[in-house]
């Protein structure tokens, strides 16, 4: 009976596998697998029917139990019949589901019965959704997987109020939405160790991003794979870029002037005006440029003898050991116009200016640093950001963490300062003060802006906090989330993780989640490809899914089929 | 099928009876069997063999110890001897009317009372019936030799259901009795070795 049951379930997705014997609200729920061990993962999400009450969760741990432990000593198959053995073994050796339970809900009158309209009003009025799970089912409750049905009516529809297809569960094969409306309300974060598809990932919620169009979206395309069409690094296949398939939506701005990204000009190039750059930028690169403590000061007082626009140009056009002979005394001075003799001027230590000078070098031969930008690009971008665009800013052959950590921060400061202003204007109730276009910011290596260290200093850290009032938010992708700052992280709304190595890192992800003892086992046998763990504000419950493919079919679904090939492609197929 | 008469009752109790049978009765009652005793219209209670009894007398002690005994002898003592064979029987449940009930009689039968085989039509029925809760009758006394018991028993109720076209009654009853014995391992693996004997 038990066998046919089996075979019945194994048969039957919808069919229960198995029924509840004990647990609670702190310690997960058990469940009695009725069907064979390997028909459920873990991972999988389920369903316990208990009373007029769904329960939904995820099953995070198999164990083999037996009712008595000599039953799983012995091999009973060896003496006994295989008939015998098997109902033996049916009733004896058994494997338990621990199941962390996150939302339940009512489950409401059967179809056609009298309270059925009324209920299904309540449902279509919003007045039933899923709540967070407060009781726990009766024993014996039917435990079955998830079918499409449940996992929309907790992730939502896709093509629905903003939901995104991210990919699709992993037992069952059916799709798992996140409410894109929702990601962007609080910064999210995208992990996974290295080669475990984080771009690919993010290349998907970007289209979807851009496609839903609610949100602009900027991203520091530090290794220039978002904008341009790419190679992917292990298939060797062509990686369609965001700026190709969106060619009126993505503006792909250059760093320098001339920059040419993988052989493609870009939209407009940017170049950062030397007035633009404040003490404070440069104290964010204290790492980086290993600079002394003394530096504050003396920027500080950089900026007062010549004013925030000037510091920086005069300072570049200082000259180092250049020493003079004072007429008076006869001796050895400092030369008119070095840094020397600024420093004894302003009351500065003259070596440690002299440091901070040779120190600054690598930034005054950036050449995409210029006193006077050919064009205003920061408004271009400004502009473009406002005007339902996105931009791709590549850093081309700038490519150094130096460039990385100043243009990205120094850019970031800016933005926000505007939609500061901007959301002020609205709140304050001005005239024509429109409400300002939510802002995405995607940075890479967050850890490198994100770190103990720098994340107090950064606007990055302070956008991760604050911000989301501001309507400006971060996604941040990194491959090392326990080098972020852990107030950072705790402020992230979504996580989206792929498999990651390290114990540090898996707890940084799990930060101030709760379940998250029951989650990091599953974190820590994610397959190394394609499967990521969905979790925290941003998604009703955590849940694990094949991650969607970022290939042709995935552009067509968002797209539509095209009909007419590009240039391009019709080149590639020709073999050009 | 007629019926084949086994003995009639020495001494009853509510758990179960002792049957004396002559010994050219023997051939028909065995190890296991379900047997019946119809004590009024519609009542009647079934029982399973645990046990026989072929106890000696001072006639048999004589003639063990006496030598060259003819063959005539030997014959008349056997089947016209005074000491009836006894068999026991463990009550296992009755029936009342149309209905057939898996729990111990509520009053045993009477001496003298005439005990029957049944049939496999009445096998299937006394045992197709519930979820086998006459096992737990069989169970309760572990100085009988259960595990045995249980071997014959599921034997020829096998085969009277498989006869009648229930070719499931077999694993059902498996796991049932693996159900009731799973916390006491060594009783249960005796007893499914038993049965893989059959």
């Amino acid at each position: 009976m038990m066998s046919e049951q089996r075979e019945n379930n194994s048969q039957n997705p919808s069919g229960p596998i198995g029924y509840i014997v004990g647990g609670g609200l702190k310690a997960n729920l058990q469940a009695r697998l009725s069907v064979p061990a390997q028909s459920v993962q873990e991972g999988a999400f389920v369903v316990v029917e208990s009373g007029g009450w769904l329960f939904y969760g995820l099953v995070t741990d198999l164990q083999l139990g037996s009712t008595d432990p000599r039953f799983a000593d012995e091999q009973t198959e060896t003496r006994l019949p295989a008939q015998l053995a098997g109902l033996l073994h049916g009733q004896t050796l058994f494997t338990n589901l621990e199941i962390m339970t996150a939302l339940m809900m009512e489950r409401g009158p059967e179809p056609g019965s009298p309270e059925y309209d009324a209920w299904f009003q309540k449902v279509m009025d919003e007045q039933v959704h899923p709540e967070p799970v407060k009781t726990v089912p009766q024993h014996h409750a039917e435990v079955r997987l998830a079918d499409a049905g449940d996992i929309a009516e907790i992730f939502g529809k896709e093509g629905e109020k903003g939901f995104f297809r991210i990919g699709n569960t992993i037992e069952g094969g059916h799709p798992v939405c996140v409410n894109l409306d929702k990601l962007v309300q609080r910064s999210s974060g995208i992990f996974g160790a290295t080669g475990t598809g984080k771009s690919f990932l993010t290349r998907v919620i970007l289209a979807g991003l851009i496609k839903r169009d609610k949100t602009a979206v900027l991203i520091f395309d530090m290794h220039n794979e978002y904008g341009p069409d790419d190679t992917a690094s292990d298939t060797g296949f062509r990686v369609p870029g965001l700026r190709g398939k969106f060619p009126a939506k993505v503006r792909m701005v250059g760093l320098g002037a001339g920059a040419s990204i993988r052989g493609n000009n870009p939209d407009f190039t940017l170049e950062i005006a030397e007035a633009d750059i404040t003490p404070d930028d440069v104290l964010m690169l204290s790492q980086e440029l290993n600079l002394r403590e003394t530096t504050a000061t003396t920027l500080e007082a950089l900026r007062t003898s010549f004013g925030y626009d000037r510091w920086f140009h005069a300072f570049k056009h200082m000259q180092v050991n250049v020493f003079e002979q004072d007429e008076e005394s006869g001796k050895r001075v400092p030369a008119e116009g070095s840094v020397a003799d600024w420093a004894e001027g302003a009351g500065v230590h003259p070596s440690a200016a002299e440091a901070l000078h040779s120190k600054l070098r690598r930034l005054f031969n950036a050449p995409y640093i210029v006193e006077k930008p050919a064009s205003n690009a920061l408004q271009q971008m400004i502009e473009n950001l406002d005007n339902g665009q996105h931009v791709v800013l590549s850093f081309g052959k700038h490519e150094t963490d130096l460039d990385y950590l100043f243009v990205s921060n120094l850019l970031t400061r800016r933005i926000r300062e505007v939609w500061e202003r901007r959301t002020n204007a609205f709140r304050s109730g001005h005239q024509g003060a429109a409400e300002p276009r939510p802002l995405v910011i995607v940075v890479e290596e967050a850890h490198k802006l994100l770190n103990r260290e720098m994340a107090s200093q950064t606007t990055f850290s302070t956008i991760a906090r604050e911000m989301r009032k501001y309507y400006v938010t971060l996604l941040i992708i990194d491959q090392r989330p326990s080098q972020i700052y852990d107030e950072v992280m705790s402020q992230l709304g979504t996580r989206v993780t792929g498999w990651l190595g390290d114990a540090d890192d898996i707890q940084a992800v799990l930060t101030g989640l709760a379940g998250r003892d029951s989650l990091r086992g599953m974190l820590a046998r994610l397959q190394p490809k394609e499967e990521v763990l969905m979790l925290g504000w941003g998604v009703p419950m955590p849940i694990l899914v094949r991650s969607r493919r970022y290939d042709d079919a995935f552009w067509e679904e968002l797209q539509g089929k095209s009909t007419q090939r590009s240039e391009r492609e019709i080149l590639d197929e020709l073999g050009f | 099928m007629t019926e084949i008469e086994i003995g009639r009752l020495l001494r009853s109790g509510t758990t179960g009876f002792v049957i004396g049978c002559r010994v050219n009765q023997l051939e028909a009652p065995s190890f296991g069997a379900l047997v019946r005793v119809p004590l009024e219209s519609d009542y009647q209670v079934f029982g399973l063999i645990y046990d026989i009894q072929i106890e000696d007398d001072g006639l048999v002690r004589q003639l063990i110890t006496a030598q060259d005994v003819p063959e005539e002898v030997l014959r008349d003592n056997r089947e016209n001897r005074n000491v009836p064979v006894e068999i026991g029987v463990l009550a296992l449940g009755y029936q009342h009317g149309e209905r057939i009930f898996h729990l111990l009689p509520p009053r045993p039968p009477l001496s003298l009372d005439a005990i029957y085989l049944c049939t496999p039509a009445e096998i299937v029925r006394f045992t197709g019936i519930g979820r086998f809760g006459y096992f737990r009758h069989i169970l309760r006394d572990r100085n009988k030799p259960v595990e045995e018991l249980l071997a014959a028993h599921l034997m020829a109720a096998r085969s009277a259901h498989e006869e009648s076209g229930n070719a499931d009654w077999y694993t059902q009853a498996l796991q049932e009795l693996i159900t009731l014995m799973r916390d006491d391992y060594q009783g249960l693996i005796n007893v499914l070795s038993a049965a893989s004997d059959i």
